[in-house]
């Protein structure tokens, strides 16, 4: 098995466990891609896992590299399913978590709900100790009020402890104490504290996420625990990789400590995967668009580098305040639009698409499985756009009545026929979706024109054009595979972690040894970890960030700073690009003193990745693919005959024009009159205006 | 029903778009501005008027700013009314509310012309607290101002950026004029910046349109708002409806609400005359108060722009504490501008129950605390509105610790980072265990914060209403709690305040902040035993008041 690597991508979703399997044959660089679904087990995941692993002959004995993504922790904490919390935090404090920020986004609705804590007031309690927020103790810890109140937890039939601070960012010496503590009086109890997660400021941010990381801690840990002693007694020799939110994997071991770190990890490894397919193909500046069954995700890569962020909140929307939670996660923007959503009309006669969304059943009306509402999927396949004869692969046939049925239930209330009820739908669905590319771009002051956009999903390579067109962007790359991309991006990452710091300090030269002992003490943490999981320093990569702002401000600018130490006669330079960043996203800049608010330090290590060979071009005529021409309907551009092509048979070197459709089992490729079409030699579709 | 030339789907796509833009603006301009009411506590609002000034968009924020733009953007139109006094690239200002500043001067309103060839196609502008504008306290607001010359700098509708370029004498001139001139400047070009980006989108979004569509798209928007209000309007009980109140000052505040099918009128004109202290506000105040309360009856969720306000009829008598004349001192305007909104609530949930609760703590409790900062010796300037409790409701308890209506997407500011901004110590923030507010379903706690001050010579500025008379009850429940101010000297003797001017601190004084519970709905002995339990579990009653209040016994 020697001349062959199998590498293997697992992801456990609510519905469904899925598995895409790379077996790269060593000496002639190709790769077989298979690919199986199963149902998802509960609560015995594991089993999903194997069974999966099994339905695609998959040995678990000849598996190289196993990375493995879960929907386990975001599914516990919106399904209420995790483990019942006590909370310990600073004298004075204990409503923290239900005060929460006092805001109300829906603010002229007089009956809104504020989010309900996830911990009751009675079982968040107080101990006295008090650090300062440069970290100094003013009052000392006092312990001698904890035993009675983990006695007072167990009688509660609490499951997991969570304990936070006041400024335990600058000094996390009372966490500590605490842990060590709770761990000799009450040594079966899932715990932990708010430093281990993160080490920025804001109580109730911080708070929260401790609370939400207790409360999905056993479930996860036990979990993770299984799919290991699953996978081990198959006879897999390694140790599972876990997807995390920032676009790295971590190991095992350490994600079964911080389970909440896995929170988002579902749409980061697809992003991952756009970044470094822009590396492999010389596009540093992607606009990452994912488009799935009920939402879009969109997401921006600047110079190769995805941004990572720690402002997260779960069930936040222009209705609810929502919970924050503090880890690093990708820099995305989501919207309720995806090939399920429902198009409606309102009162006033308005078309709108989504949020709302048909789920897998009854799913879109085209599916006949009893939909009767309109979606984006029912607008494309009566447009010409998605084949009715090929419809998911040919997996379903479509029908078509119902689709035209909701369709016209649509046009009758905006009163216009069939086709322009389709074509408002593709249209508002498009425009939803330009708004939130805007969002990440055109708003944060990036211009299109420098970015690639690189759509993947089960629905971004039928809207990719459109949109691209009408933000500007210099072309489309729709990847090979795109329906298994994130798979192939779970398979690129590093081992990776963040460490944000909080750590105010003036921009000013006699700072920079303050400065660099920040960043020198996460990388020797950063180095420490690694080696203890026999990572060796040498493979370890850093990349250093500083958060700035102009003094008196609150929002900070983050700014990637050049490698090396961090000396006086520099800062001038760190000082002069965080103007050029600033001026750049806000259109002005200021001769105000700077300060640094914290630091964001990228620890990563590369832990065999996924290695790709370009094939040359053969010189087949593309006309092999060439399956047939149907008419189709481009919305704005009308009615076109197009071309359609077998996405199997493309090859590296082909070039064609548009109009055309490009169809395999997964994706289908909407490709606009008068675009250029060439394929390269990865098998990636370049798509040029 | 628009059967026109113009594509429907292309008006929705250009609303939209509207509506991106105006949240846009907001956006920028939270993340750049330097005072922390307007980047944590969002003091400030977006919007997008047409070529006339009628609102056609607005942003994100709080709800009692939704309707200010307009009003000065109008009063721009009509001061720079000759060929020339509006180019291209020129940005506008105001903050007095005798000349479109609708609330009070520290709210610097920025606007900027969306030109296309000779013609307005639209404004963007928008509204922020700035810190320090002058005036004879810091902060600017005192209780003890009789003139509104004593509030700070007026900017009486005036352009600040001529062509793109910036007046120099007249940016002088405002950053002089304020304790924190480096503060102001920072926060008026987050503001420029703001509209700048507005313009910016929306001269894309005409050149990609056209300007007949762009303009043709707003028209229909404002027509659907109308739309929206009036459609609901149908469904509200019609009839006359008063009400008199007493206020914590004495005077007795009147409204009589008359809704028909086609108008609500709220009548003002029987209210006490403007007085020379700071609590008066503009006609226009009030009018944002009726729009308001009208917008949550009708519709809280569609879109807010002009044609939403469209059946409202305000009558207000001049001179009177709605309707201040120059130069009538109008700094805590907003507490009166809460007193008006209040009253109507109050005035319809008495026969709309199902849409309107109890009473909620109702003031902005703008508290204002001041000093040198004991680590870095800077001065230190904390404004912040207070969160309280909200009133029960037919169906559910109040909301415990949330911003007074006036206020929305707004956000207290941690403790953490107040201890480092600002150098003085938070020794608690927890719920209001105080009576108050009890029913069927109760009112929601306000908070107890304790404010331990590190340094000596600081000041203290504050004005909460609701102090005196609390939230009221609904269908036999029991009144909230009261909002006040509590300063504990070192000494351990304690005064109370509501209304306070500059008073002198000193270090380890403690500045203690409660507000109130919300009123209770419904009788008290009908309250579900299984809540009370709940309530007595986690301390929210102690068993001998549960007994004594719900006659429950475990």
């Amino acid at each position: 098995m020697s001349d062959k690597s199998i590498r293997v991508a697992t992801d456990v979703g609510g519905t469904f466990t899925d598995l895409v399997c790379f077996e790269t044959d060593l000496t002639s660089g190709e790769s077989v891609i298979i690919t199986a679904k199963t149902d998802t087990t509960p609560p015995n995941f594991e089993q999903g896992v194997l069974n999966v692993l099994a339905k695609g002959n998959v040995d678990p004995a000849t598996i190289d590299f196993l990375a493995h993504g879960t929907t386990v922790v975001i599914n516990s904490l919106t399904e209420r399913k995790g483990a019942k919390v006590g909370l310990i935090t600073t004298l004075g404090f204990r409503d923290t978590l239900e005060i929460a920020r006092g805001n109300r986004p829906d603010f002229f609705n007089l009956h809104y709900e504020k989010p309900e804590p996830f911990v009751p007031r009675y079982l968040r309690k107080e101990l006295p100790g008090r650090m300062s927020y440069q970290g100094e103790e003013m009052t000392a810890l006092d312990l001698s009020g904890l035993k009675e109140i983990l006695d007072g937890f167990k009688q509660e039939k609490v499951e997991a402890v969570a304990i936070c601070y006041l400024h335990s960012y600058a000094n996390p010496d009372h966490e500590l104490r605490t842990l060590a503590e709770v761990a000799k009086l009450w040594p079966e109890v899932a715990v932990v504290s708010s430093h281990q997660i993160t080490r920025e400021w804001r109580e109730y941010e911080r708070t929260s996420t401790t609370v939400l990381s207790a409360y999905v801690q056993p479930s996860a840990e036990r979990y993770l625990q299984r799919l290991d002693a699953g996978l081990k007694a198959k006879g897999f020799k390694g140790s599972p990789y876990i997807m995390q939110s920032n676009c790295g994997v971590d190991s095992l071991e350490s994600v079964s400590k911080i389970p909440i770190t896995m929170v988002e990890s579902g749409p980061a490894s697809g992003f991952w995967g756009a970044a470094e397919l822009g590396k492999q193909i010389g596009e540093a500046n992607v606009l990452a668009l994912d488009i799935g069954g009920t939402t879009a995700k969109c997401s921006l890569i600047e110079n190769g580098q995805i941004s990572i962020m720690t402002d997260y909140w779960i069930e936040r929307d222009r209705t609810s305040a929502g919970y924050p939670i503090m880890v690093p996660v990708v820099d995305l923007v989501e919207i309720g639009n995806g090939g399920g959503s429902i198009a409606w009309v309102d009162d006033f006669k308005k078309l709108h698409v989504g949020p709302q969304s048909s789920g897998a059943v009854p799913g879109p009306a085209a599916y006949g499985k009893g939909g009767h509402e309109a979606t984006s999927t029912d607008a494309n396949l009566w447009l010409g756009r998605i084949n009715k004869d090929y419809f998911c692969g040919g997996a379903i046939s479509a029908d078509m009545q119902a689709a035209k049925k909701s369709l016209a239930a649509i046009g009758e209330k905006l009163g216009v026929d069939v086709d322009e009820a389709a074509r408002g739908i593709i249209r508002i669905a498009n425009n939803n979706m330009v708004n939130a590319l805007k969002l990440i771009s055109l708003n944060r002051g990036f211009d299109p024109r420098d970015f690639t956009m690189v759509a993947f999903g089960g629905g971004g390579a039928m809207h990719a054009v459109a949109l691209a067109q009408e933000l500007g962007v210099k072309k489309v790359i729709i990847p090979a595979g795109a329906a298994v991309f994130s798979a192939w991006g779970m398979m690129m990452s590093d081992l990776r972690r963040d460490y944000f710091v909080t750590h105010l300090v003036d921009l000013i030269p006699s700072a920079a040894e303050e400065i660099e002992h920040v960043f020198a003490t996460s990388e020797n943490e950063a180095y420490e970890r690694f080696e203890a999981e026999g990572v060796a320093r040498s493979k370890v990569k850093f990349e250093r960030y500083g958060k700035f702002r102009y003094q008196n401000q609150e929002h900070t600018t983050e700014v990637l700073l050049a490698q090396g130490e961090v000396t006086s006669d520099r800062l001038a330079e760190i000082e002069a690009s965080f103007h050029d960043t600033y001026e750049r996203e806000y259109t002005y800049r200021l001769d105000a003193p700077v300060e640094m608010v914290g630091i964001h330090l990228v620890a990563s290590a590369e832990v065999g990745k996924l290695k790709m060979t370009e094939t040359e071009a053969a010189g087949t005529s593309v006309k092999i693919a060439l399956k047939s021409q149907r008419e189709v309907d481009y919305a704005l551009e009308g009615k076109h005959m197009a071309d359609i092509y077998d996405g199997d048979l493309l090859e590296s070197g082909m070039t064609f024009s548009g109009p055309a459709i490009v169809e395999d089992a997964g994706t289908t490729v909407v490709v606009h009159p008068g675009n250029q079409v060439k394929i390269d030699g990865y098998g990636n579709l370049h798509i040029s205006f | 029903m628009t059967q026109s030339k113009y594509d429907p789907i292309t008006l929705e796509i250009i609303q939209n778009s509207l509506q991106a833009t105006a949240d846009e603006m907001f956006a920028a301009m939270r993340k750049t501005a330097m005072s922390s009411i307007i980047y944590e506590v969002l003091d400030m609002g977006t919007g997008i008027m047409d070529g006339k000034g009628n609102l056609a968009s607005s942003g994100a924020g709080i709800p009692a700013f939704i309707g200010v733009l307009d009003k000065a953007v109008a009063v721009l139109i009509k001061k720079f009314d000759q060929p020339g006094d509006i180019e291209p690239g020129d940005v506008f200002a105001t903050n007095d509310p005798y000349y479109g500043g609708v609330t009070h001067l520290n709210d610097i309103i920025v606007a900027m012309p969306v030109f296309v060839g000779d013609k307005i196609i639209a404004w963007t502008a928008n509204i922020a607290h700035n810190s320090d504008v002058g005036g004879m306290a810091p902060g600017s607001l005192s209780g003890d101002a009789t003139e509104i010359f004593q509030e700070g700098l007026r900017l009486p509708a005036i352009k600040i950026i001529s062509k793109g370029r910036p007046i120099q004498s007249v940016m002088d001139i405002i950053t002089v004029n304020s304790r924190m001139p480096d503060v102001l400047k920072g926060d008026l070009w987050a503001a420029i910046s703001s509209t700048r980006i507005g313009v910016k989108r929306l001269l894309e979004l005409s050149a990609k349109y056209g300007v007949d569509t762009f303009e043709y798209a707003m028209v229909s928007f404002m027509d659907f708002g109308e739309k929206v209000s009036r459609t609901e309007m149908a469904h509200l009980p019609k009839g006359v409806f008063e009400l008199s109140e007493e206020q914590d000052d004495g005077r007795i505040f009147n409204v009589k609400i008359t809704i028909t099918d086609d108008d609500f009128t709220v009548d003002l004109r029987d209210n006490p005359d403007q007085t020379n202290s700071p609590v008066n506000t503009s006609r226009d105040g009030v009018m944002v108060a009726a729009q308001m309360i009208f917008k949550s009856l009708t519709d809280p969720y569609s879109p807010c722009n002009e044609g939403s306000f469209r059946p409202i009829n305000l009558l207000t008598r001049e001179g009177s504490v709605f309707h201040a004349q120059e130069p009538a001192p109008i700094g805590f305007y907003y507490e009166i501008e809460l007193r008006v909104y209040d009253l109507i609530w109050r005035c319809l949930a008495q026969v709309m129950p199902e849409r309107l609760a109890a009473g909620h703590f109702a003031s902005v409790c703008g508290t204002f605390i001041g000093g040198i900062h004991p680590d870095t010796g800077r001065q230190y300037t904390i404004i912040e509105p207070q969160i309280g409790g909200w009133g029960a409701s037919i169906s559910r308890d109040g909301n415990n610790a949330m911003f007074c209506g006036f206020h929305g997407e707004t956000y207290n500011c941690p403790a953490e980072i107040n201890e480092a901004r600002n150098g003085l110590i938070v020794d608690r923030m927890e719920l209001n265990m105080e009576a108050g507010g009890e029913g069927k379903y109760t009112g929601g706690r306000g908070i107890r914060m304790d404010y331990r001050l590190r340094g000596d010579d600081g000041f203290l500025t504050a004005g909460y209403t609701r102090s005196k008379i609390p939230a009221w009850p609904a269908d036999g429940g029991a009144e909230g709690s009261s909002n006040y101010i509590e300063v504990i000297r070192t000494d351990g003797s304690a005064e109370t305040y509501a209304f306070v001017s500059g008073l002198t601190t000193n270090k380890d004084d403690i500045i203690r902040v409660v507000t109130g519970n919300g009123g209770g709905f419904g009788d008290p002995k009908d309250r579900d035993p299984e809540a009370i339990r709940q309530d007595i579990r986690n301390g929210f009653i102690s068993p001998e008041r549960a007994k004594q209040v719900y006659g429950y016994v475990k």
